[in-house]
């Protein structure tokens, strides 16, 4: 399973080799599917997969080194029954999480998706939906 | 050759024995086999297409209140959307682009249409001025489809022949009616059922025209002429098409809003394509990569929009197509999976005996031509007003002549060039206000990098919309070189109001 959590580095923490660190001492393999730095502020979005119990030492690791972790509890959904299959969200896609199917209709691999909205809007029929809970 | 008669064919389909195949499959056929073979074979090719009809519409009538209103002259609303009034007292036109008052293009006339098919509950508002025969002056209620006496989708034009394909050369997001565009060519979107667009497989209109039974949103109906700005010359046909919202399907017929455009209508058309000679054999068996249309940016918002280059269906539909030596990802913004499931469905249709075609009484123009708008007053370019010479500042030079410039002239902005006059960057005053007290000495620590600039050549409305998108007052004006030769204000725009209206 793949697990999303966002990592929140106050300013303080910008310069150090946190999340390198953290790294070594799981056996959790991640990917940063998102970051965004500035001068008073750091936040990166990363795909975990690991077992659950992993999951949380990560974030347990983080938390000690002063990073605002948490695990996103949010999920893309496609509504197949809304769904025009047009299309007209996939080249906006940044990671190929909407894709279109062998037999041309419109497909959703959650795990690629980094939450980043752009299709939210540009679908015609509002088929595509962020859940929070 | 391989000729034959509607009649011929009519008689195979209504007994059962007509050979019916999609044109997808068609295609197929022909590479295998050859096309003289297919011809004799084949009696049908079905077409099929299902994408964003920005006209169409319906025709409803309410019946009469009592006591009567005239809804003609007045206004008419259908859950907050504006019918058109100009009709007899109880008969309205409902477009599929015009928007609620209350929502916005969340909501529009292609929803209405799209609530009406699913039997859904209408709110109706109407008012009236009052008449001896029409006393009423207001009237709410709310109607479903059952309600109405008629319900009769008429669409000035629907079925494109094809479209263009879409990008943008500008550096920012541009949101159209093909869709979001993102900057430096960051996607292309297209439009049309390619290898099963209806009009493009007949292409020479040899069975197309008034009376031309189709498949329209799950129903049978009617080409009723050609549509507006019917293209034949550059295979960009239309068709006015008639169909009866009663007998419906909701899954062809859908509401949408294309984002920070408007609302606008999906709807489901099929064509059957009698194969009466060679030439619609020829035509009907086109295969996606021999289907063409152009690329065109979106980024320069002109009536003649640049055409990059020449692409196939086949390449757009691939998922990616190459520009300036880049993998550019595609989207269709119809959808091919649907326009399929319409191209079988009438091909079921046909087979079982259900669905007869007609010959129609006049065959679509070939020859008009679609001409642009007449305009009595030429809309004035940015170099006609814009300010110049402009007075341009040196990156290494001291921010003192900035503010020494600001003070003399009563000027707010100075574009920052290189000795060739290379736009390289735009200082304000706010810009020097700001640096007072700080250690910055040059002209090039304190100006704005990215900036947003005019072309000479742009029209007026396009940058006074940039102007107002960005909250700025003002943007330096370059030439296709990028040097700058001029600055363009909120005050030179609007001191255009006044000429204009002479």
């Amino acid at each position: 399973m793949t697990a999303k959590l966002l990592l929140r580095y106050s300013p303080e923490a910008l310069d150090r080799p946190i999340l390198a660190r953290v790294i070594r001492q799981t056996d959790a393999e991640i990917n940063i599917l998102h970051a965004t730095l500035d001068a008073v502020k750091g936040e990166i979005l990363i795909g975990v997969e690991a077992p659950p119990a992993e999951i949380e030492k990560l974030i347990h690791l983080l938390k000690k080194n002063g990073i605002d972790a948490k695990k996103l509890e949010r999920a893309v959904e496609l509504d197949e029954d809304s769904c025009l299959d047009c299309g007209a969200c996939l080249s906006l896609c940044p990671t190929g999480a909407l894709h279109a199917k062998k037999d041309y209709s419109v497909g959703l691999d959650e795990d690629k998706c980094i939450l980043c909205e752009v299709c939210i809007p540009a679908c015609p029929v509002r088929a595509i939906k962020i859940t929070k809970f | 050759m391989v000729t034959k008669t509607y009649e011929e064919i009519n008689k195979r389909i209504r007994d059962g024995d007509a050979v019916v195949v999609t044109a997808e499959e068609f295609v197929d056929i022909v590479r295998k086999r050859g096309a003289e073979k297919a011809a004799k074979e084949v009696d049908v090719v079905t077409t099929g297409t299902f994408g964003a009809m920005c006209s169409s519409g319906a025709f409803l009538n309410f019946g009469h209140a009592d006591p009567p209103i005239k809804l003609g002259g007045g206004e008419i609303y259908l859950n907050d959307v504006p019918a058109y009034a100009g009709l007899a007292a109880v008969d309205t036109y409902i477009g599929a682009t015009a928007i609620s008052t209350t929502k916005g293009i969340e909501y529009g006339g292609g929803h209405v249409i799209e609530d009406l098919v699913r039997g859904k509950e209408i709110a109706l508002k109407g008012t009236g001025y009052g008449t001896d025969c029409y006393p009423r002056r207001e009237i709410e209620t709310t109607l479903t489809i059952k309600d109405l006496n008629q319900a009769i989708l008429v669409s000035p034009r629907n079925v494109y022949q094809r479209y263009v394909a879409a990008t943008n050369s500008k550096n920012e997001t541009i949101y159209t009616y093909m869709g979001t565009l993102l900057p430096d060519y960051g996607n292309v979107n297209f439009s049309g059922a390619g290898v099963l667009s209806p009009l493009h497989k007949d292409s020479n209109y040899e069975t197309i025209g008034i009376g031309t039974r189709i498949f329209i949103g799950g129903a049978q109906g009617y080409i009723i002429g050609p549509g507006t700005q019917h293209a034949p010359t550059k295979a960009m046909g239309t068709a006015m098409v008639l169909g009866d919202l009663k007998k419906m399907d909701p899954k062809y017929v859908r509401g949408c809003t294309i984002h920070r455009y408007g609302t606008s209508l999906y709807l489901g058309i099929g064509i059957p394509i009698p194969l009466i000679n060679d030439r619609v054999t020829k035509t009907a068996a086109l295969g996606e990569d021999q289907i063409k249309t152009n690329l065109v940016d979106y980024g320069v918002a002109r009536r003649d929009r640049p055409i990059l280059r020449e692409v196939t269906y086949e390449e757009l539909r691939s998922g990616a197509i190459e520009i300036n030596g880049k993998e550019v990802p595609t989207s269709p913004l119809s959808s091919f999976k649907v326009a399929r499931e319409i191209a079988a469905k009438l091909k079921k249709l046909i087979e079982k005996g259900e669905f007869l075609l007609n010959r129609p009484a006049e065959l679509l123009p070939r020859g008009t031509v679609f001409k642009p708008l007449k305009q009595v007053t030429e809309v004035p370019i940015t170099k006609e007003i814009m300010t110049k010479p402009v007075i341009t500042g040196l990156p290494y030079e001291p921010i003192s002549r900035a503010a020494k410039i600001f003070a003399e002239r009563n000027f707010d902005h100075l574009p920052i060039a290189d000795k060739n006059g290379k736009l390289l960057g735009i200082v304000t005053s706010w810009d020097v206000a700001i640096a007072t007290g700080t250690k910055k000495k040059k002209l090039s620590e304190i100006m704005t990098k990215k900036v947003i600039v005019a072309n000479e050549d742009e029209p007026v409305d396009v940058v006074a919309r940039r102007l107002l998108q960005h909250g700025i007052s003002g943007l330096p004006v370059t030439n296709t070189k990028g040097e700058v030769v001029g600055i363009v204000t909120t005050e030179d725009i609007s001191k255009l109001v006044g000429r204009r209206k002479k």
